[in-house]
């Protein structure tokens, strides 16, 4: 409910209210991506902490760059179906990356 | 208009529809405790029930009131002073208080007016005993001074009597040529009643924009705000170091009162806020009707300087009206120090914009590993956006400024949207050639459309890449959507953001020059490499 409503929230923003200063995001994938791929992947108050410190540091005094999210608890979901998984359906990759993390990586032939 | 036209025009007109309607019905109108401490003190009835405490049977009435007001009285005494002039009617309320400066006036031109015609007035007195009530309304104060004038600097003295049957009540009023004045109510025999605050006037126009109602601001710096048309139950406040009737420039205060008084928000048959005070046998204390002007307001006594409230965002707007009126001191201009203002919070994030500035020495080094990208990745914006940003961090050169100071930009904008809402001191406050009233909208469009104007062409030399051609249909259209939407703001408002946007533009000049040249550079180190 609260991840739905909040999720709807980020997409108003994203329409709209990005405009006002659009295209001064320092990393990929932008803040407000970012925070989405935190909410739709991690549990509330992880997705939070993180997309809070990820707003602070987008400014001038950090390098910016690529800053994937990473998964806070890995857990295997079985697909149930077998066409889910073609290329144009998986959303995120989850690719493990240094000290044992996880990078949450958006496909980017995902069609939603 | 094929369907993608109309649902860019939907998208547009929902856009518009969602910005006007959190500006017509801001969030504030609700009452609410402007400090972060809850509401204990506040609403909880005094428990030592004490002989002032108003109880259900002598509470407002709504019927009595509308009797009240259909009193019939008559002018008593006339208050003549160089920026004002005062009438107090037979029932020995101020029923009138016309201010003369012309920078008050209205929107029909017309000299502003205090006290509501409908409404209760101040320094009306109701007896809680129906029969006494009853009488006082019908019986007529007296005076030996019909008229009176005050000279700058100086007081007046008032004195009325009403005689009832078994009561005599004396009101002795002082009243100051700063617009302020003393009150002393004596009664022959002791009996309860109540003092009212008055009611503001509503005026046209700008009413929907800022809070309008009653306040009181009362024991450990708490406030206590009633929109009108909010009030609901009643509420009784004691230590009470001042309660108001304000709309957005102008208010009725009363202060002074001991901490036993209790003050009473009731509501009236609109839903909007009435205030009331228990009096004593001897009840003295202070009042103050007019502008609510920071620095008047300071001279006559520093308590009424929290009559001046921005709504919630009070602890955010009261320090930038600080800042905005050092400079005014500074400049000895509004709309210079408006600018100047802008120019300070522009200075305050300049660490940062220094900073990115710095980076750009390493965007020559960048540029054409950029270039290489986006043409590789043509028509796959995520794809490119992701590479590009790769290439940043790779080089630790990155040109963009990024959210943080942008967010930090809305709530700086909504104080000062606030600050320049509610200062009385900018009305009539001239600036340069056309403009003559920054808190009103310039009467010619000329400021909004040069805010406009500046916001296209800011967002014409800012690169950009759009995943969504919806939205870049949307952004093109952002300036046009502005201007329409602050043709009616202040002036002194739309002088902030334009001045902003040249700023920004400004920054984004220096930037792009200095990449320019850093291009020119590497071109000509490249063919002189190559003439080798």
């Amino acid at each position: 409910m609260i991840k739905k409503s909040l999720l709807s929230l980020l997409t108003l923003y994203q329409k709209f209210f990005t405009l006002i200063g659009y295209g001064s995001c320092r990393y990929y994938p932008t803040c407000s991506e970012y925070a989405r791929w935190q909410f739709e992947e991690n549990p509330l108050h992880i997705a939070f902490y993180k997309s809070a410190t990820r707003i602070l540091s987008c400014n001038q005094l950090f390098p910016g760059g690529i800053d994937y999210p990473q998964k806070h608890r890995f857990c295997e979901k079985p697909v149930k179906k077998a066409e889910d998984l073609t290329i144009n359906k998986i959303k995120f990759w989850l690719v493990p990356s240094k000290n044992k993390k996880i990078s949450i990586i958006k496909n980017f032939r995902f069609k939603g | 208009m094929s369907a993608n036209q109309r649902l860019i025009l939907a998208v547009v007109l929902s856009f518009v529809f969602f910005v006007g309607y959190t500006a017509i019905f801001p969030p504030e109108q609700v009452p609410s405790e402007v400090n972060a401490t809850t509401k204990t003190v506040a609403n909880t009835q005094n428990s030592t029930a004490s002989s002032n405490m108003p109880d259900a049977q002598v509470t407002h009435e709504v019927a009595a009131d509308e009797q009240l007001i259909a009193t019939d009285s008559s002018n008593l005494v006339s208050i003549e002073a160089e920026h004002f002039s005062m009438k107090i009617d037979t029932l020995g309320r101020l029923s009138s208080k016309v201010l003369k400066d012309e920078k008050y006036n209205n929107n029909e031109n017309v000299h502003s007016e205090m006290v509501a015609q409908v409404g209760t007035k101040p320094l009306h007195i109701r007896f809680a005993d129906k029969a006494m009530n009853e009488e006082s309304l019908r019986t007529p104060y007296t005076t030996s001074v019909r008229e009176t004038t005050i000279t700058e600097g100086a007081s007046s003295v008032v004195k009325m009597q009403q005689k009832l049957s078994n009561q005599t009540v004396t009101k002795t009023l002082t009243i100051y040529a700063d617009g302020h004045y003393d009150v002393n109510i004596a009664l022959t025999n002791d009996t309860r009643y109540f003092v009212y605050l008055g009611q503001h006037v509503m005026r046209k126009g700008q009413m929907m924009m800022a809070v309008h109602g009653a306040m009181v601001y009362h024991s450990d710096d708490m406030t206590t705000i009633v929109a009108d048309e909010d009030a609901e139950s009643r509420q009784n406040f004691n230590d009470v170091h001042l309660t108001s009737s304000f709309d957005q420039y102008f208010a009725s205060i009363i202060y002074g009162l001991t901490p036993d008084t209790t003050v009473t928000i009731d509501r009236d048959r609109e839903g909007d806020p009435i205030v009331y005070i228990a009096g004593s046998q001897n009840f003295t204390f202070n009042g103050y009707i007019g502008p609510k002007e920071y620095k008047v307001l300071k001279a006559i006594d520093p308590v009424l300087t929290n009559a001046i409230e921005y709504g919630w965002f009070t602890f955010a707007s009261a320090p930038l009206f600080k800042v905005l009126s050092w400079l005014h001191g500074i400049f000895g201009n509004w709309g210079w120090a408006i600018i100047a203002l802008t120019l300070l919070i522009r200075m305050l994030l300049f660490p940062l914009t220094y900073k990115g500035m710095l980076s750009m020495q390493k965007m020559k080094d960048v540029a054409p590993k950029v270039k290489e990208v986006q043409a590789k990745f043509k028509g796959d914006p995520q794809r490119m956006n992701a590479a590009v940003m790769e290439i940043y961090k790779k080089e630790g050169a990155n040109p963009l400024g990024g959210c943080l100071p942008l967010l930090l930009q809305i709530p700086v904008f909504y104080a000062i949207y606030r600050v320049l809402l509610n200062s009385v001191e900018l009305q009539g406050a001239d600036w340069i050639l056309w403009v003559n009233d920054l808190s009103r909208m310039d009467p010619y469009y000329i400021l909004p459309i040069l805010m406009g104007a500046t916001m296209f062409y800011q967002q014409h030399i800012t690169p950009n890449n759009f995943t969504d051609p919806m939205q870049e249909k949307i952004f093109k259209y952002l300036p046009v959507i502005f201007t329409f939407f602050f043709i009616t703001f202040p002036s002194g408002l739309v002088l902030y953001w334009f001045v902003n946007n040249i700023f920004s533009i400004l920054q984004q000049f220096i930037v792009n020059k200095q990449f320019a040249a850093m291009k020119a550079l590497k071109a000509a180190t490249n063919a002189k490499e190559e003439g080798k």
